[in-house]
């Protein structure tokens, strides 16, 4: 068994993972990173953020096209080589974890592939094809990730898919079941949707996207209800038969058919749930929690001085950016950097059709902490931009702290969503109040312009609506 | 012809935004070459700055309160035509720092015929019972370039004292600027959009004012071509002294109001992590209150220089230790420190506080060197040079430095670094009536004893006459304190930082010293090295006062 020593060990590949090594690399440490499989990038790149995007961006073009349909633009039916849209995904992942590779290798980052494990406080071992290998280090970072939450009575069955197995595109099936309304299982809904699959979503709360404010979420629900089969709220499945000729659900609750119903695919996505319990990490002293998770203090130190962890595996939101920043700070705080995880607010993102995003309060966070809120909104319906490109189902929330009318929170539904709402994150980070954003120019005709304007809804002082009731 | 001239301010070493602490002179003075025109403080002393021209004061163009820096204009000097030409030829052969704008006369007198017409239609108003007095922008804080975003009154508005004459708006707020009196508006020179710092004119104003006296629109009614401005410099009279009080200290712990929320953006929330420093008790001036990196800054900087101002003269002392009423054990007289003390106990608290001081102790025997410096005296009195046993002590001060390079040095401010100099320069503490201060004499290595004791005792006379610019007392590689004069046998001197060494004298005695055989008369200076421990170790230090006192033992090694 050989040995191998750094400075900086880092587990786990993802966002996380490499940006932490990265970064430690940069600052002039020697660094290894321990990654299970043979690329590098984790969830994100292989399985998760990257591959979905790619599919949903040939999901949009497909809407579109029928949509031009309706503008006297006609492409015919299309026809689908299922083989090439995932080479074509492929092909980004590919190019995305290769050039991970490079980039490692520019820094000098080793790579040591394997599944590692603690077994002391400065010693991981790393197994890969039964072959084991020490690694030592100074300090450590762990940034293992989390992993799709299975549900227990779902029987064994091809064609019962996780996330993962359904960025595999194996197939489209005629009658596909989405378990769960949040944003993995809709954006691949979105996807499969557009393929032709005729989708049922079965949700246990009372709203798609549980985190996001009703009307937000709202939008979304209105828009994907003609297109998609059914969707069952405020109902959980039961029981699944696998059958020769199908999945047969029976589901329980308040929007619950009475008998079971026939699937051809059934796509579990009701959460994710973090690694801390697959790296032995008590052996390093480490304390994990019972559901899983390692606590940090705000330099991403564990309860062991020299042991950091970042990413999924430390807590909510699990979210890649998330990851990234928590990352820079691990190794920054390694390097003797004073620095801390001090971010006002995380955006979240759905990347469906329409996109749903969110940062800072929602409404439903601002009322439970008592927040002496306003809001100001901008219906899409008043956008020239979004009229022009015949997607006005959206509009653009902001809420106020009404002490300060300081920005504290912005909702956006709608298409390029996910997009618009990086300003108003800098607004919140910047504390901007309403004044500084209705202030601030914006290109016209952009959808942009939708911030500024709810800005001025706040104010009283927006002119693209009709005459508001004047403020106070 | 009126020969106009302007006086400038000299080179006052680094010095910029110096404050002026007094005016010495007024319009229709009569001055000569290097009389005493206003008195300048700097961060070190205060310093008399001469003129560099002869004749009639026509115009002061500063006053008490103003900064200045070098080549800013004092005042205007109208000669008469044979002084005049004496006072440019005396000062083009003997000091080529003197600004006499000869060059530059045509340009000047241009700028002040354009003036002349410009201000020629107020001038007439001022006439009668009644004075011109200018408008200028009070005391704002430290806001520079303030937009102006209203003017309230317009030109023959009558005005009260305290009304409102045009409002600011500052980072923090807007603020209106009173009527210094009442009268009325002769002019107002600033428009919506300008920007004005403390001190700028904005404008004039006609006051009935009966304590006035004629001389002065005498004197100002000769020159025609003067700005309002310079008439009211001859109205203030010099402020006595007293009445001057340093800038106060305008970073303080915040309080925030209740519920007030803290606007920071993502960096500066990391800097004042990586400090420590708690955002809450940090004052924003940004925009909105937002904190601003320079807040952050500043109010670390304050906590770090926190003992220095608790300690510092002054109320702030008084937060730290009790105030005593003296009275109930006896009588006792209130005394102000002097300037050049309250100055000077900053740096030495400073310097006290940051410094890690040791203090090593040692004699040297300077039989021999007293001996030749005796026999010298005469023919050096000859040479009208007083040869004074420090002369001799700084030569081999030099050579004990140029051994111990790291005596002649200075921590940079990362404390991570030593700045190691190459020139010998050495600062000699001299006592004045004022307090402390210490002339700095260059270049000891390349000069003469004799030149060392000549240049000695100018810089002590001009110490005394409180003529010493702020580049006279910088730039030092060491310095010495000696006490000799007086008595003692030792002390513990502080190091005059950027300094990492100082070196203390006190009395020499003779005493008997054992040669081996018996014991002979020697006579022995104490001394006595305070050093930065940062920068020197123990045994270096020890080592260097040995081969200083080698050095002083016997003058000639000084040469080897």
């Amino acid at each position: 068994m050989s040995n191998l020593h750094a400075q900086v060990v880092v587990l786990g590949s993802g966002p996380g993972g490499y940006n932490a090594a990265f970064r430690a690399a940069d600052l002039g440490m020697d660094v290894i990173l321990i990654e299970k499989y043979d690329t590098l990038g984790g969830v994100c790149l292989n399985v998760g953020c990257i591959p979905s995007k790619a599919l949903l961006h040939t999901a949009k073009v497909i809407d579109e096209a029928e949509e031009m349909s309706a503008h006297g633009v006609s492409f015919g039916k299309p026809k689908f080589d299922i083989d090439k849209i995932r080479d074509y995904k492929d092909g980004v992942i590919k190019q995305l974890t290769g050039g991970l590779a490079g980039m490692a290798k520019g820094r000098k980052v080793k790579t040591v592939q394997g599944y590692g494990k603690f077994t002391g406080a400065n010693e991981i071992e790393v197994e890969h094809d039964g072959k084991k290998q020490k690694v030592t280090f100074d300090n450590a970072i762990i940034a293992a990730g989390s992993r799709v939450v299975d549900l227990p009575f779902l029987p064994e069955d091809d064609r019962i898919v996780d996330s993962t197995g359904a960025l595999e595109l194996r197939e489209v099936p005629k009658h596909m079941l989405v378990i769960g309304g949040g944003i993995i299982g809709l954006e691949m809904a979105t996807v499969y949707r557009a393929l032709g699959a005729k989708i049922t979503v079965v949700e246990m709360a009372d709203q798609m996207i549980p985190a996001a404010d009703k009307d937000v979420v709202k939008v979304l629900e209105k828009y994907v209800k003609g297109k998609y089969e059914n969707i069952l709220m405020e109902t959980s499945v039961t029981k699944v038969d696998a059958k020769k000729d199908g999945l047969y659900v029976t589901f329980e609750g308040k929007n619950a058919p009475e008998k079971p119903q026939k699937f051809d695919m059934i796509l579990s996505a009701v959460g994710r749930r973090p690694n801390g319990d697959l790296i032995d990490a008590d052996k390093a002293g480490v304390e994990v929690t019972e559901r899983g998770f390692i606590n940090t203090d705000k330099q991403m130190r564990t309860n062991v001085p020299h042991i950091y962890a970042i990413g999924d595996i430390v807590g909510q939101p699990m979210l890649a950016h998330k990851a990234t920043a928590e990352s820079h700070v691990a190794a920054e705080v390694i390097a003797g950097k004073k620095h801390y995880f001090d971010p006002l607010t995380i955006p979240s993102v759905a990347y469906t059709d329409p996109e749903v995003a969110w940062v800072g309060l929602t409404e439903k966070e601002a009322k439970e902490q008592g927040v002496d809120y306003g809001v100001g909104k901008f219906p899409w319906a008043a956008s020239g931009r979004a009229i022009g490109v015949d997607r006005k189902e959206g509009f653009t929330k902001l809420l106020f702290d009404k002490k300060n009318n300081r920005v504290i929170g912005g909702a956006i539904v709608g298409v390029n969503a996910g997009e618009l709402i990086a300003e108003v994150g800098l607004a919140i980070e910047m504390g901007c109040d309403a004044e500084d954003i209705g202030l601030t120019i914006h290109a016209h005709p952009t959808l942009s312009e939708s911030v500024s304007f709810a800005a001025e809804v706040y104010e009283g002082v927006c002119t693209d609506l009709p005459p508001q009731r004047k403020k106070k | 012809m009126a020969n106009v001239t302007q006086v400038k301010v000299p080179d006052i070493g680094d010095a910029s935004g110096v404050d002026v602490i007094e005016v010495l002179v007024n319009v229709g003075d009569e001055i000569d070459v290097d009389d005493s025109l206003i008195v300048l403080e700097t961060d070190k002393a205060t310093m008399e700055v001469p003129s560099s021209e002869a004749g009639v004061v026509k115009s002061i163009e500063l006053k008490v309160g103003d900064k200045v820096s070098e080549g800013d204009l004092i005042l205007q000097l109208e000669a008469s035509q044979a002084s005049g030409d004496d006072a440019s030829e005396d000062s083009a052969d003997s000091n080529e720092s003197n600004e006499t704008e000869q060059t530059s006369e045509g340009s000047s007198t241009e700028d002040s015929s354009q003036q002349a017409s410009s201000e020629a239609p107020s001038k007439k108003k001022s006439s009668g019972g009644s004075r011109t007095e200018a408008i200028t922008i009070p005391d704002i804080g430290d806001s520079e370039g303030v937009d102006v975003i209203e003017v309230s009154v317009k030109e023959g508005d009558e005005v009260e004292q305290d009304d409102s004459l045009i409002v600011l708006e500052t980072e923090k707020a807007t603020m209106e600027v009173p009527s210094p009196f009442a009268g009325t508006i002769e002019s107002i020179t600033v428009k919506v959009g300008d920007k004005v710092s403390q001190g700028d004119q904005i404008g004039s104003m006609k006051v009935t004012d009966d304590a006035d006296d004629g001389s002065e629109d005498e004197s100002s009614g000769d020159s025609s071509g003067q700005q309002v401005e310079k008439e009211t410099s001859v109205k203030d009279e010099p402020m006595p002294k007293s009445d001057y009080k340093p800038a106060p200290v305008t970073v303080e712990p915040y309080e925030r109001r209740e519920g007030e929320v803290i606007h920071a953006s993502p960096a500066v929330r990391r800097l004042a992590r990586e400090f420590g420093a708690d955002l809450s008790k940090v004052k924003g001036s940004g925009r909105k209150n937002r904190i601003l990196k320079e807040d952050v800054q500043s109010y670390i900087k304050f906590e770090l220089s926190r003992p220095k101002a608790t300690a510092n003269t002054g109320a702030a002392a008084s937060a730290d230790l009790p105030e005593i009423d003296f009275t109930k054990f006896g009588e006792v007289e209130e005394k102000s420190l002097s300037r050049i003390q309250k100055i000077s106990s900053v740096t030495l608290q400073r310097n006290w506080n940051l410094i890690p001081h040791v203090t090593q102790h040692d004699e040297a025997d300077i039989t021999e060197l007293d001996n030749f410096r005796k026999s010298m005296k005469e023919e050096a009195a000859k040479e009208g040079v007083r040869l004074t046993p420090l002369a001799f002590i700084m030569k081999a001060l030099v050579a004990s430095l140029k051994a111990f390079p790291t005596f002649n040095s200075s921590l940079a401010a990362d404390g991570e670094t030593l700045i190691l100099k190459k020139y010998f320069n050495i600062g000699v503490a001299v006592d004045t009536p004022d307090g402390l201060v210490v002339p700095v004499i260059r270049d000891v290595d390349k000069k003469s004893v004799y030149e060392l004791a000549t240049e000695l005792g100018e810089m002590s006379e001009k110490a005394r006459d409180k003529k010493l610019t702020a580049k006279d007392m910088q730039g030092s590689s060491m310095t010495i304190s000696s006490l000799g004069g007086i008595g003692g046998t030792s002390f513990t001197p502080i190091v005059n930082w950027p300094d990492v060494a100082i070196l203390g004298l006190s009395r020499n005695q003779v005493k008997p010293v054992w040669n081996g055989k018996d014991f002979e008369p020697r006579m022995m200076l104490p001394m006595s090295l305070s050093y930065d421990h940062r920068v020197i170790d123990g045994a270096v230090a020890a080592r260097f006062i040995v081969h200083l006192g080698k050095m002083l033992a016997d003058i000639r090694r000084t040469i080897l």
